[in-house]
């Protein structure tokens, strides 16, 4: 793990962010009440089973929440290398679209479902960069192979329809145009759930590589705790809509403060001949 | 009919399937490549085969349920090529071997009810003499993939979940009582919890009815928890087989080695401290020294 700035620079501040389904009276929040700090440059990962509120906290950072899901309360700081801080919660949609994919992008679940299916990759970069930074519109041609390069993909992909590839192809596709605008805080949400090991070992590298290379922060949304072991470098541990533990990753490895943590490491299906070597 | 107690085999003797495929040099990609393995009903158990996507462990099922005939190589079934069965051999074949397919929403027809798959099984293998006979043994099934009947029967499939959806086809294999079951990826679409259970109850009525299962599937701890023997299948070729504990234990195929490598240890002391490259098909993987 790399050494940290002692003064800690935090490019988001969540407070007491609460998030409701309903609004009947009993209904639990689905993300409760929630304060998180995150670091500039760190990999953050945000543990939980499913139900647990994880996703539920990436789409309203990222202001998609979709009805009847609404933001309660609460205030999520973020302070791009470039700008201002701004209050996501609170900004006009012409600030957040400003800030959509130059400063804040989103690499979802499901890589399927996230492509145009009748547009070439090269295609989809253009309507983000064009969209986002219209002044850069003359270096395509040049930036698509480069960014395809840099998750480990030929420049061929540009001219390929997203059928053409595999899943993992496809989400190193999205990691790209993640990464085309360089954003300051990249917001993953099971970016490797459903795909073979191998392919998943390739993907988790390369959101290392980004965070290495380019100073990206990422927060790292996973059900998989082995995930969170082998890249982040802090882990937030979410239960029924609450952050019950967050600390160094190995500090939640080696020694969980919360039972609820201390219960989802125990629960990991381990390879059992592997303990044994 | 073989008496049970002998016991039924399966065996496949260098089988390969070639698919049609543009853009390839020779016109072709092969799927599975010389593939020779047996599974016999003596000795119930489970036999996982263990590969990444497009490494061919969909094909060999398809294969050996008689959808899809082998380019070249046989499969046979006691002794008999199971394309050239006769219809009654053919029919006693498909009733003993019997598949789980991975996508519990694709089985249904959406418009019949779900016990439909129940009453045609039990109308085509006659597995009772008249139909209140035939509705107790469904009642009797579904009670052992810990259904309440009351609560499927007369059901669309809309109406039930993903994982009742599969203990229904995993009551129609405890209708039919084959020798063999087939499933492919049958648990791949189920969240942790309901997948432990339907595991739980294909272990049972493996022990409990001597039935023994090819099980497919990418996911390296759903064979751990199977036990039994396991095979590693990557570019169309077994590279690979033995008792699980030995073959986790100690592989002794590279390629084995690097997929128990690449399943993520929950511990961050033990970081990959290599790299691996994938082509740009998608299919060969390379491990970069650091």
């Amino acid at each position: 793990m790399t050494d940290r700035v002692s003064v800690p620079d935090d490019i988001l501040q969540i407070s007491d962010l609460t998030v409701r389904y309903s609004s009947r009276p009993g209904t639990p929040a689905a993300v409760d009440g929630v304060d998180l700090a995150v670091r500039r440059g760190e990999i953050l990962g945000v543990a939980g089973e499913s139900g647990s509120g994880k996703s539920t906290l990436a789409v309203a950072l990222l202001r998609l929440l979709k009805r009847p899901g609404r933001v309660t309360g609460g205030s999520i700081l973020f302070r791009p290398r470039d700008s201002a801080e701004v209050d996501l919660l609170r900004v006009g949609d012409k600030t957040l679209r400003g800030l959509r994919w130059r400063n804040l992008a989103y690499l979802p679940q499901g890589s399927m479902n996230s492509l145009n299916p009748v547009a070439r990759i090269r295609d989809q970069f253009a309507d983000v960069i064009v969209e986002h930074a219209p002044q850069r519109r003359g270096e395509l041609a040049e930036l698509v192979p480069r960014l395809l390069g840099t998750v480990g993909l030929p420049a061929r992909v540009g001219g390929m329809y997203p059928h053409e590839l595999s899943g993992g192809m496809r989400q190193r596709v999205l990691m790209a145009i993640c990464i085309a605008l360089e954003p300051d805080l990249i917001i993953a949400d099971e970016p490797t759930t459903a795909l073979d090991v191998t392919i998943q070992r390739v993907i988790l590298q390369t959101l290392s590589d980004l965070r290495n290379d380019f100073g990206v922060t990422l927060i790292l949304i996973s059900h998989d705790m082995g995930v969170h072991a082998q890249l982040a470098d802090r882990v937030a541990v979410m239960y029924e809509g609450r952050i019950v533990e967050v600390g160094d990753t190995r500090q939640i490895f080696k020694d969980p403060q919360d039972p609820y943590t201390r219960a989802l490491i125990e629960s990991i299906p381990t390879i059992e001949e592997r303990k044994a070597s | 009919m073989t008496k049970e107690s002998e016991g039924h085999r399966i065996d496949l003797e260098n089988v390969t399937q070639e698919f049609h495929a543009r853009g390839t040099t020779s016109g072709f990609m092969t799927a599975v490549d010389g593939v020779s393995f047996s599974l016999t009903s003596e000795a119930a158990q489970v036999v996982s085969l263990v590969g990444q996507s497009g490494s061919g462990k969909s094909t060999i099922a398809r294969i050996i349920l008689g959808l899809q005939k082998p380019s070249s190589g046989s499969v046979t079934y006691d002794g008999n090529d199971i394309y050239r069965l006769s219809r009654s051999a053919s029919n006693d074949y498909r009733r003993q071997v019997q598949p789980v397919f991975q996508d519990p929403y694709a089985i249904f027809n959406p418009v019949y009810r779900v016990d439909r798959v129940l009453w045609k099984a039990a109308h085509k293998f006659g597995v009772a003499k008249n139909r209140a006979a035939a509705e107790e043994r469904i009642e009797e099934s579904l009670s052992a993939v810990r259904l309440d009947p009351a609560q499927v029967l007369g059901r669309y499939p809309h109406q039930l979940s993903g994982g009742q959806r599969q203990r229904i086809m995993l009551a129609r294999v405890h209708l039919l009582r084959p020798s063999f079951i087939i499933a492919d990826e049958p648990v791949s679409m189920l969240d942790a919890q309901v997948r432990k259970s339907f595991l739980d109850i294909l272990l049972d009525f493996g022990e409990k009815y001597r039935m023994t299962t090819l099980f497919i599937t990418h996911d390296l701890s759903t064979v751990s928890y199977l036990g039994g023997e396991m095979m590693v299948i990557t570019n169309g070729k077994v590279v690979e087989q033995g008792a699980v504990r030995t073959v986790m234990a100690d592989p002794s195929h590279p390629y084995t080695r690097l997929l128990l490598d690449s399943v993520p240890r929950p511990d961050p002391d033990q970081r990959w401290t290599d790299r691996i490259t994938v082509d740009d098909k998608g299919d060969q993987i390379l491990v970069d020294q650091p």
